[in-house]
């Protein structure tokens, strides 16, 4: 009763942070380092130039390194480079199968996805998508969802028979996509038109829009689906949404934020420009702390330590 | 085998006009001038009159006003040319972010950019601050010198640091005044 009492209280002094058994992950492509930021932890070097990053199940993190063709693997826990897989093109947005076998990788100037086993990179297959494929986002059913940046569209793959099953005809320069929890919203964040677009996954109709201005390029979508986040590199500033698209707040964040990514109640900006990373208490919707990391951080990953995962549904 | 060659040129035109790519740089320049921030703003903060303070700007066009969703059509004293367009403008923080619409390759070895310059107070004069994220000319991982990262930051930069000289010999001399 008293240890439960106890817990109880630590639980609700720690509101503010990531959950436990999750670590927060940025990733700084000058800087060519991952960061554990919740709970800190020291840099990890990884070589030249890593854009983006995916969290597997088995504990690992994946980084597309576009500039020399690789994807290095990271185990979480050592926080050790286990491996480098050679990519034949310009790797950049990750994404990691359910069962984590296997990997799929936008190739920037390919305009494919590329499926490839995330023990050796060897190549499994390809679909062609859309020019220069940005984010990537699988969902539960191993549906993926591409945003064509120049083709200014989201590719829907099956990944079951890697075919393309749908383009969804978005804004100017979607970059970066995020599914709500229940799987059937998928938001897109539109870098030139300045615009977040909401699309039914079940008809894969856009079925909500919004203007934010500037240049948005993360989203994120809080546990309960109830808050969109979207970082805003023109403003410096994480927009906060509600489901129907409506304003909450515009909370000032570093410059040039890029990625976002949340664990519990706490969101993290990979600020670009200022080579940091914010910590905003999404309950007080303020900004409490500023994190440094290193050179030009991009993009975020949330990893759960296999011990602690949910059990794949 | 005659329309070769202008079939080739188009296609190298088309990527240059869609590539964006995959890995941003930075430019970041800065300056001290001896005037109250006010007075610089009233300069700097007008954002198609680059050209009364640019060195390297031969002529601007203001298109749609000094807001979000404002131009400005420069035409380099080099010949290149370069439409950007205005996404935030703080009249009263003294600070606008603005983007390149179409790189022109002539005027700058860059794809596209998005920029902020900033007027803060520093002593009894004014820090300004131009600072911007790049992409290099040719996007593809084996880019010519002439369109690689380094050219782009050479090129970036100074236009920054030109800039920012330019405006600071406008400002102090036209405060003597």
């Amino acid at each position: 009763m008293i240890r439960g009492l106890a817990l109880a209280v630590v639980l609700a002094v720690t509101v503010c942070g990531p959950v436990r058994g999750q670590t927060v992950y940025a990733v700084s492509q000058e800087g060519g380092t991952l960061t554990p930021v919740a709970p800190p932890g020291a840099a990890i070097p990884l070589g030249k130039g890593p854009a983006q990053v995916a969290a597997g199940p088995d504990g690992r993190l994946y980084l597309a390194h576009p500039d020399t063709r690789t994807i290095s693997v990271v185990e979480g826990r050592s926080g050790r480079v286990v491996a480098r897989l050679p990519f034949a093109g310009q790797p950049f947005g990750l994404a990691v199968a359910r069962d984590g076998r296997s990997l799929f990788v936008g190739d920037w100037s390919g305009h494919r996805v590329v499926r490839v086993s995330s023990a050796t990179g060897a190549v499994e297959g390809s679909v062609a998508v859309g020019r220069d494929p940005a984010g990537l986002v699988l969902d539960r059913a191993g549906r993926l969802y591409v945003a064509d940046r120049e083709s200014h569209q989201v590719s829907v793959v099956d990944t079951a028979t890697l075919e393309r099953v749908g383009t969804v005809p978005v804004g100017e320069a979607p970059f970066a996509l995020a599914l709500n929890p229940a799987g059937d919203r998928l938001y897109v964040a539109c870098v030139r038109s300045g615009d977040l677009h909401a699309i039914d996954t079940a008809t894969l109709a856009v079925v909500g829009r919004t203007v934010l201005g500037g240049m948005p390029y993360g989203v994120a979508v809080s546990g309960d689906g109830a808050r969109i986040l979207v970082t805003n590199q023109q403003a410096g500033t994480l927009n906060v949404l509600d489901a129907t698209l409506a304003p909450i707040a515009k909370v000032p964040v570093g410059r040039y934020p890029e990625g976002v990514a949340i664990s519990g109640n706490t969101a993290y900006v990979a600020n670009w420009f200022s080579d940091s990373v914010s910590v905003i208490d999404l309950s007080t919707l303020a900004e409490t702390a500023r994190l440094p990391v290193g050179e030009g951080p991009r993009a975020l990953a949330v990893l759960a330590q296999p011990d602690t995962a949910e059990a794949p549904r | 085998m005659r329309f070769l060659v202008p079939t080739v040129f188009l296609a190298t035109l088309a990527t240059a006009a869609l590539a964006h790519g995959p890995t941003p740089q930075k430019v970041d320049q800065t300056i001290v001038i001896a005037a109250k921030p006010a007075a610089v703003w009233k300069v700097v903060g007008n954002f198609a009159g680059i050209d009364t303070w640019h060195p390297d700007v031969a002529k601007s066009v203001a298109v749609d006003g000094n807001a979000a969703g404002g131009r400005r059509k420069i035409t380099l004293k080099n010949g290149g040319t370069l439409d950007e367009g205005l996404d935030e403008m703080n009249d009263k923080d003294f600070s606008y972010s603005y983007r390149l619409s179409d790189p022109d390759l002539k005027a700058l070895p860059v794809s596209s950019y998005s920029a902020t310059l900033t007027v803060t107070p520093d002593g009894d004069g004014s820090k300004v601050e131009w600072l911007g994220r790049f992409y290099r000319g040719d996007t593809g991982n084996e880019p010519p010198e002439e369109l690689s990262d380094e050219a782009g930051r050479k090129a970036m930069n100074t236009f920054f640091a030109d800039g920012l000289k330019g405006l600071k010999a406008k400002v102090e001399a036209g405060k003597g005044k």
